[in-house]
């Protein structure tokens, strides 16, 4: 796979930004463009450390509004404590979208998302146990594949999901043994005699159960401890010798107590299906879902060539695929739908829309944000099943399957929303900030110039010179450019008179409305 | 729900209840007929034609009293006067404008002039806003017809369309939806490019290209075109419907655009309101050609609106619509008094608009403008009439709104004009039909003349008035059998409405008219 040498404009920049975050303005693409591919890349890579969700809530009984309450007790009486819960699983998926509503870019909340659609967690725990599980996924988002393995495992949220906690030496419980396997580590091939599935066999399954018994977890919505944790008790663990398959060499696992689980990783990681496997996985979020056999040869190849060089590393993988020509390669421009909330961050996130409410304000448009999420098929801690989301393993349709007659409905709902009426919240509305957007742009009294800034920060490809004319008559309401430029020179001499900022505001809702509708904008 | 006829509403009911009696008719008895439209108010349709970009009234319709200082104000562009089509001894329409000539002495059109809104704003941006919402408050985002639709259909758009609603309120023909037509939730408009190929709600292209982007935006788009939920029913009427009429010019858009509406009305769209953009009036260079003033960009456009109106209006009548149609035209602000030196005009305010269709007042609403022979600069048309009281009328009189709920719709206490009283038919009809007279001017500001087809036999006219008291005979004698104008002397009534009593041995008729 060779390094991008080919020109850098908005539209790779662009491209990038598109692709690694959830949305960029004009000026971060611009920004990009003359900072060049390789510090744009660098930069993208590094994560941050993530403030805590905030209690917000009347529902929360312990902290104070305002405070974290992921290590806070909950309440000892029933009622309250459930109120808590309530609570603070609101305060948790408003977290969620703050997060994505970030003017720094930075590649944290893809990332982010692409493990949770790996692992496919749904929040059965308590919503403490959830957000330590998100934010090992977020803050290890670029770490080591095997380490992040290993801390899912024994996870409170991940054994509390798939039943670890309740695995033990007197009733084994294949259900985590057989996704470790099939869905998180070295993937299912094809089932190539009974209970052999290329990479795997269903001794494996079996055995890997044997492996991880022992583990409970403690402290679930307790009114006295300020952690769900995992507890390794000897006494319900399999001490016998697990022979695993010939896949694995029919090594021996033995007894080995609290560590015997990594034991098992290190040698399931041993294979290179692994780095195959979730190498697959990385290329087809954050590239294109038609792995075709030159992909395979020429880019799955060499990420997983690189992952198991860098002993399983994601950093170096993801930059090596950021830089490298083929990401860059115009026939897997736009090759990607957006998720919902790619949609909605997509709209608002270059038009510096961010609520300003204070703080139960903001959580509030938040969570209503990832409610509205919900309601097009991706609610971030309750994904469809443990394999994530169709839109991301469902051949042959693959993120198409974000669109149906129903959920296009809700997209543009939601535009029209933005941009004409605002979204009530409460006593608040959410509407897209398109003066700020406009005032961004390069030259806004130049109504071409808006017209090509706007396609370079919605479309992926270039749209024909008939469509960008269309557009402009849209922002001109049909009248030549130059009364364009007067209007908005009105505007800028007088700031804040409504009599000036109105007009202008009308034609970008004009604008955005349609922009936001078109087809080319959903894809990435 | 068929409402009475606004007319009625204001005559009182107590008034109309004392018989008049003439020859044995009561007139309780025949205004009713007389009076109520062909069709009820859920049938009317009204079209309006935007005229983006400020439209140069003064180059439009011309106040042939001011035709002096006309020509010391703008004289690079002014049109000889004996190039001007007359509508009365001193207005005049742009030469070009013969189809809306014709209209007019068919008394299917009114101008009413001076048409603007206090404090003229001339931004562009900013006065479209101002005629869109019908309101001059630049925190009304709603739009004066979606204000309406609201008042009528408040679940709209969450519960809409519906089996009794299967029609969008209003269609914007282009590729935006109509500001005018903004509600609080939703916009009432949907747009429609090609009534016969609903199937593409998409504005722009969308190409596939063969990558896998190309695939996508196919497949988006034909999700986006499936979910049309009001594209099958506007090309099913569109298919259902007809066009009759041979003044279609193809290669002008705004006929095209007009036989689109003609043929979903008549192949039975429920839609109430038809919202036409037609760009390019604004003209600060080039507005006439420097060797012929009558032609250039201006009487190009002029042009194309009136020839297409008057096709349209054809084709209605072959269709037997016109009683179901009125349309207006409107633009955002007209142009300065004097021109420039570039042989164009330059933004202003007040400017003339135009009703169109058989049950307009015909005539001409207000008075000439004024223009001094020497002017401040930068100087445009004084208002005189408020749009937004034409707005309102129009609610009043052809969807019949009540007073009240038109009130709340507006911030300024409405004045309403009489612009939609009664439909009149053209010379052809008459000749078909036993009598149906019209009054032109109507309002009136001094005398009127009454147009109706005689039998060959012996009439009275009678002048009325509201209580049927009656105050005037302006004629009496025999009349052939043939379309007759009668002079009738008015004047010197006071302002009011009024009605004109046509009485023969066979037939009595009655034709409503107002002073002012």
């Amino acid at each position: 796979m060779q390094v991008y040498t080919g020109p850098w404009t908005k539209a790779e920049a662009a491209h990038l930004l598109r692709r690694t975050t959830f949305g960029a303005t004009n000026q971060q693409i611009l920004t990009a463009v003359s900072n060049g591919m390789s510090a744009t890349v660098s930069s993208l890579l590094q994560i941050p450390v993530s403030d805590e969700p905030l209690a917000y809530d009347a529902g929360e009984t312990i902290v104070a509004q305002g405070t974290s309450w992921v290590n806070a007790v909950y309440p000892a009486n029933q009622t309250q404590n459930q109120q808590t819960e309530n609570a603070r699983f609101k305060s948790l998926g408003a977290w969620i979208a703050k997060n994505m509503n970030q003017e720094q870019l930075c590649i944290a909340e893809k990332m982010a998302f692409f493990w949770q659609n790996h692992f496919g967690v749904t929040a059965t725990a308590e919503a403490r146990a959830m957000y330590h599980f998100l934010n090992l996924l977020r803050q290890n988002a670029l770490g080591n594949f095997k380490q992040l393995i290993k801390d899912v495992t024994v996870d409170p949220a991940m054994l509390l999901f798939l039943n670890g906690a309740t695995n033990n030496v007197y009733s084994p419980n294949e259900n985590y043994s057989r996704e470790l396997l099939e869905l998180f580590s070295i993937g299912k091939g094809n089932q190539i005699a009974t209970g052999d599935y290329s990479t795997y066999t269903e001794t494996d399954v079996a055995a890997g159960a044997k492996i991880l018994t022992g583990f409970t977890v403690n402290g679930i919505r307790s009114s006295t401890v300020t952690q769900a944790t995992t507890t390794f008790m000897p006494l319900l663990h399999d001490n016998t010798a697990k022979t695993l398959s010939y896949h694995f060499n029919n090594q021996v696992i033995t007894a080995a107590g609290a560590t015997e689980y990594a034991n098992y990783i290190d040698v399931i990681f041993s294979q290179p299906h692994v780095a195959q496997f979730i190498c697959s996985k990385i290329y087809r979020y954050f590239v294109n879902y038609d792995i075709t056999p030159s992909v395979q040869t020429n880019v799955i190849d060499a990420m997983a060539q690189t992952l198991i060089t860098n002993n399983y590393e994601i950093l170096p993988v993801m930059q090596q695929l950021l830089t490298s020509d083929h990401f860059y390669d115009m026939s897997v421009r736009g090759a990607i739908i957006r998720n919902p909330l790619e949609m909605i961050m997509g709209a608002m996130n270059p038009t510096q829309t961010i609520p300003n409410f204070g703080l139960v304000g903001d959580y509030q448009t938040y969570i209503s944000i990832y409610y509205v999420a919900d309601t097009m098929g991706q609610s971030y801690i309750v994904p469809p099943s443990v394999a994530g989301w169709l839109a991301y393993y469902q051949a042959p349709a693959y993120s198409k399957l974000w669109i149906n007659s129903t959920y296009i409905k809700k997209r543009f709902d939601i535009v029209s929303a933005l941009v004409y009426t605002g979204v009530p919240i409460g006593t608040n509305v959410l509407k897209m900030n398109l003066l700020g957007f406009l005032n961004g742009l390069s030259d806004p009294s130049n109504a071409p110039q808006v017209i090509d800034d706007i396609c370079d920060v919605f479309f992926p490809k270039a749209i024909s010179l008939t469509d960008k004319l269309t557009l402009k008559a849209i922002l001109t309401g049909g009248l030549p450019d130059f009364e364009w430029t007067i209007q908005y020179n009105d505007y800028q001499a007088n700031p804040t008179n409504t009599t000036y900022y109105t007009p202008v505001t009308q034609r970008m809702q004009a604008l955005m409305n349609v922009i936001l509708k078109m087809p080319q904008f959903q894809t990435i | 729900m068929m409402k009475r006829r606004d007319f009625l509403r204001r005559a009182s009911l107590a008034s109309l209840s004392l018989p008049f009696v003439s020859n044995g008719f009561s007139m309780q008895a025949i205004s009713k007929e007389l009076f109520d439209f062909s069709k009820n108010a859920e049938d009317r349709v009204l079209v309006l034609i935007r005229m983006n970009g400020g439209n140069d009234g003064l180059n439009m319709v011309f106040p042939v009293d001011q035709y002096a200082n006309l020509m010391i104000q703008r004289p690079n562009i002014l049109i000889p006067q004996n190039q001007l089509l007359n509508l009365s001894s001193d207005l005049a329409l742009h030469p070009k404008m013969t189809g809306m000539q014709d209209l007019f002495n068919n008394g299917k059109l009114t101008v009413i002039q001076n048409v603007g809104y206090p404090e003229p704003n001339r931004s562009h941006f900013r006065s479209t806003d101002i005629w869109s919402t019908g309101s001059l408050d630049v925190n009304q985002t709603s739009g004066w017809l979606g204000r309406y639709f609201d008042s009528n259909y408040p679940n709209f758009p969450a519960d809409y369309p519906n089996a009794n609603f299967p029609d969008p309120f209003a269609i914007s023909m282009g590729s935006e939806v109509s500001t005018t037509c903004q509600g609080l939730m939703g916009n009432f408009s949907h747009a429609v490019n090609d009534p016969f190929n609903t199937s593409n709600l998409l504005l722009t292209s969308v190409t596939n290209d063969g990558t896998y982007y190309g695939s996508h935006i196919e497949y988006i788009s034909t999700l986006i075109n499936q979910t049309n939920e009001y594209g099958t029913s506007i090309s099913a009427s569109a298919n259902a419907g007809n066009s009759l009429s041979t003044m279609y010019d193809p290669t002008n858009p705004l006929a095209v655009q007009l036989k689109y509406i003609a043929q979903m009305i008549s192949g039975g769209l429920k839609t109430k309101v038809y919202i036409i953009n037609i760009g390019g009036f604004d003209t600060h260079d080039s507005q006439v050609d420097q060797t012929n003033l009558a032609e250039g960009n201006h009487a190009n456009l002029l042009k194309m609106i009136s020839d297409a109106v008057a096709a349209f209006q054809n084709d209605l009548q072959l269709l037997g619509l016109e009683q179901r149609v009125a349309g207006m035209t409107f633009s955002e602000f007209g142009r300065q008094i004097a021109s420039n030196g570039s042989f164009g005009t330059d933004h202003g305010d007040a400017a003339p608009i135009f009703l169109f269709g058989s049950c307009v007042n015909t005539g001409i609403i207000g008075p000439n403008p004024t223009i001094d022979n020497q002017i401040n600069e930068q100087a445009g048309v004084p208002m005189q009439i408020d749009f937004r009281n034409i707005y309102a009328s129009i609610l009043r009189d052809w969807f019949e709104a009540p007073e009240a709920s038109i009130q709340a719709l507006f911030e300024q206490n409405i004045t309403y004009l009489d612009v939609l009283s009664g439909c009149s038919v053209g010379i052809a009809e008459l000749e078909e039909q036993k009598l149906n007279p019209i009054i032109y001017p109507n309002p009136a500001p001094s005398n009127v003349t009454l147009r109706f087809v005689g039998k060959g036999e012996q009439y009275q006219i009678f002048i009325i008035d509201e209580q049927g008291k009656v105050l005037l005979k302006p004629f009496e004698g025999f009349l052939a059998a043939q379309q007759h104008d009668l002079p009738l002397e008015t004047s010197k009534l006071p302002s009011g409405h009024y009605y004109a009593l046509i009485s023969a041995t066979n037939s009595r008729e009655l034709v409503a008219f107002q002073k002012i």
